[in-house]
């Protein structure tokens, strides 16, 4: 539960502000609820403001959040209210400053009918209402960030676009987040104290150890052949998930695996990770020298971490996934010496497109320039937040708007 | 009703009460397979322009209005002056035709449907498929007949578009006006 010191802290946070309501569809069990969750703890710890998470699956919330029941309609966690979203809408939603639907949900009627409400009558204002998009990295992005839609009701909703330059709407990151991972890598104890704690046994210091978090790709089954011939010791950390799936031809029975086990062959051994909270994962993204990462959340953790890392992107219609990470990778390769951008760039694609002789060619490759690659992943953060993050635009939009 | 990602330039949609012409369109791709459409609107009564998105399945009432064929005849400017099978001929402003206007050419046949509000003609929507003359492309530079390598190209009337890199200049190819995307040689 809620720490009762911080609790008395946003009790009196919430009393300064209107508040906003932030509505989330949990689709693959933790990245829109990853980002939404990471954003409405910031603004409420930073910028003081009552926020409602409304959420339609606790169930999923609750490997994030392991304190959470998924029984209980309300709960405060953070200084954030987390809100059961049922269908029909047991809670009553009273219209705050701002309604944010998160990667364009369909909001409940009865939230559509209240803010529609107000927006006919004299007396009442209706919140602003942002459709909180998904991050990409492609040009058109700039072009649609902050645009209204105009709906039938006449009422107006504005799409918001995370991005990685000033025309966007910026990416999620807390205040201290850079000044608290640099903290962490400096003191290699931490390391070791969050490997002991997770359970991990036998990696020593001069060993490789990757973190996996990725969908199905038998371009991991690959990787992890080379891995048991490496040179120095792999260690794979793969929490119970998707990415195991993909490992059938390695583990026995994948699917019966539970977390502390382990399973060497040769070089390699595969850890069995237990589910963790967000400031778990980024310390275990802060704590590995490689990152193979998913999505939109953990994807954007990964840059923060400061570390090297493949991003698995969520698969699309007619492979338009791969336009997008072209589009992410030219800009974070922008610079990057060519040879090494090139050879960062093909194993990425060589993962999404799951070509198993490509991705061993390439991590092979890319192991030579480990060093630049690291000094990279290291400056990168602070060129693509570009100065503000997006919970600061966001409120810094509310406040033109 | 139809879906954001149906409405096409040319189309009237009414919101808040008004109605609005579409000018333009631009549909991608956001996560998940989910379709976002950028649409260039003009307010048919108060004669203002704004741009805006939609989810590709926001469903909007799509007006029917009074809507004749026509066939393009001349340019007058700022009005495209289009002719019906009686030879009335009705004048619609250039800005109205919105993306439309780059695929207006002298001499073209296509038969395009003219919309009218209270009797004044306020936009134009081109047939679904359209063909034209590439007027000038670069040569292939990789040979690639695949259709997936692309490179811009200038059409009859002077619009550009990209079309697959096997399309040579003096090609006739179709075009979907809806996306303003190319779809074969012709």
């Amino acid at each position: 539960m809620a720490n009762n010191n911080t609790h008395n802290h946003w009790t009196h946070a919430h009393q300064t502000q209107e508040h906003w309501d932030i509505f989330c569809t949990v689709v693959d069990n933790y990245g829109d609820i990853g980002v939404t969750w990471r954003l409405a703890k910031q603004l409420a710890r930073e910028y003081l403001i009552a926020v409602n998470l409304w959420v339609d699956d606790l169930n999923s919330f609750s490997h994030i959040l392991p304190t959470l029941n998924p029984n209980q309609a309300i709960q405060h966690f953070d200084g954030v209210t987390i809100k059961l979203w049922d269908k029909p809408l047991s809670l009553q939603y009273h219209p705050g400053s701002v309604l944010i639907e998160a990667f364009a949900c369909e909001l409940p009627t009865e939230v559509i009918d209240k803010i529609t409400q107000y927006h006919h009558s004299t007396a009442l204002t209706a919140p602003l209402w942002l459709n909180l998009e998904y991050l990409s990295a492609e040009d058109w992005v700039d072009g649609c960030h902050a645009l209204p839609s105009l709906q039938a009701s006449g009422l107006k909703k504005y799409f918001y676009f995370p991005g990685f330059n000033e025309k966007t709407g910026g990416l999620i990151c807390e205040r201290d987040l850079f000044a608290e991972r640099e903290s962490w890598q400096s003191d290699p104890s931490n390391r070791d104290g969050l490997f002991q704690q997770l359970g991990l046994k036998g990696i020593g210091v001069a060993d490789t150890v990757i973190s996996i978090f990725s969908y199905e790709t038998e371009a991991l089954a690959s990787l992890c052949q080379l891995w048991q011939s490496a040179t120095t010791k792999v260690h794979a950390l793969i929490p119970i998930g998707r990415s195991l799936n993909s490992l059938g031809s390695i583990i026995t029975h994948p699917g019966q695996v539970s977390p502390g086990q382990q399973f060497t062959y040769g070089n390699l051994t595969i850890h069995i990770l237990p589910m963790t909270d967000q400031l778990g994962f980024d310390r275990l993204l802060w704590s590995c020298d490689f990152n193979i990462v998913r999505g939109e959340d953990s994807f954007l953790r990964a840059q923060w971490a400061a570390k090297p890392f493949i991003w698995h992107i969520y698969p699309q219609e007619e492979d338009y996934h791969l336009i997008k990470l072209r589009a992410f990778m030219a800009l974070y390769c922008h610079n990057l010496a060519p040879e090494i951008a090139d050879s960062w760039q093909a194993l990425n694609l060589a993962f999404n497109e799951a070509s198993e002789n490509d991705i061993k060619q390439y991590w092979q490759k890319l192991e030579l320039a480990n060093l630049p690659l690291m000094h990279h992943a290291q400056k990168w953060p602070i060129d693509a937040l570009n100065d503000t993050d997006l919970a600061s635009r966001l409120v810094q939009f509310v406040k033109n708007s | 009703m139809k879906t954001a990602h149906e409405i096409r330039p040319g189309n009237v949609i009414m919101l808040d009460g008004s109605p609005w012409v579409v000018q333009k369109t631009e549909t991608t791709r956001s996560g998940r397979n989910a379709a976002i459409v950028k649409m260039k609107l003009k307010n048919v009564l108060q004669d203002s322009s704004t741009e805006t998105t939609f989810k590709g399945e926001d469903k909007m009432d799509d007006i029917i209005l009074d809507r004749l064929d026509c066939t393009y005849s001349y340019y007058a400017d700022p009005m495209y002056v289009f002719m019906d099978s009686e030879y009335n001929q009705y004048d619609v402003e250039a800005d109205n035709l919105g993306d439309a206007a780059a695929y207006i050419c002298d001499g073209m046949e296509d038969i395009c449907q003219v919309t009218f509000y209270e009797g004044k003609a306020i936009s134009v929507e081109l047939p679904t498929t359209i063909v034209r003359e590439v007027i000038y492309t670069e040569p292939s530079a990789r040979g690639d007949t695949s259709g997936k390598v692309m490179k811009p190209a200038t059409i009859t009337g002077g619009g550009t578009l990209s079309v697959a890199d096997f399309v040579k200049t003096g090609d006739m190819i179709e075009i979907d006006t809806r996306t303003n995307e190319f779809k074969k040689r012709a």
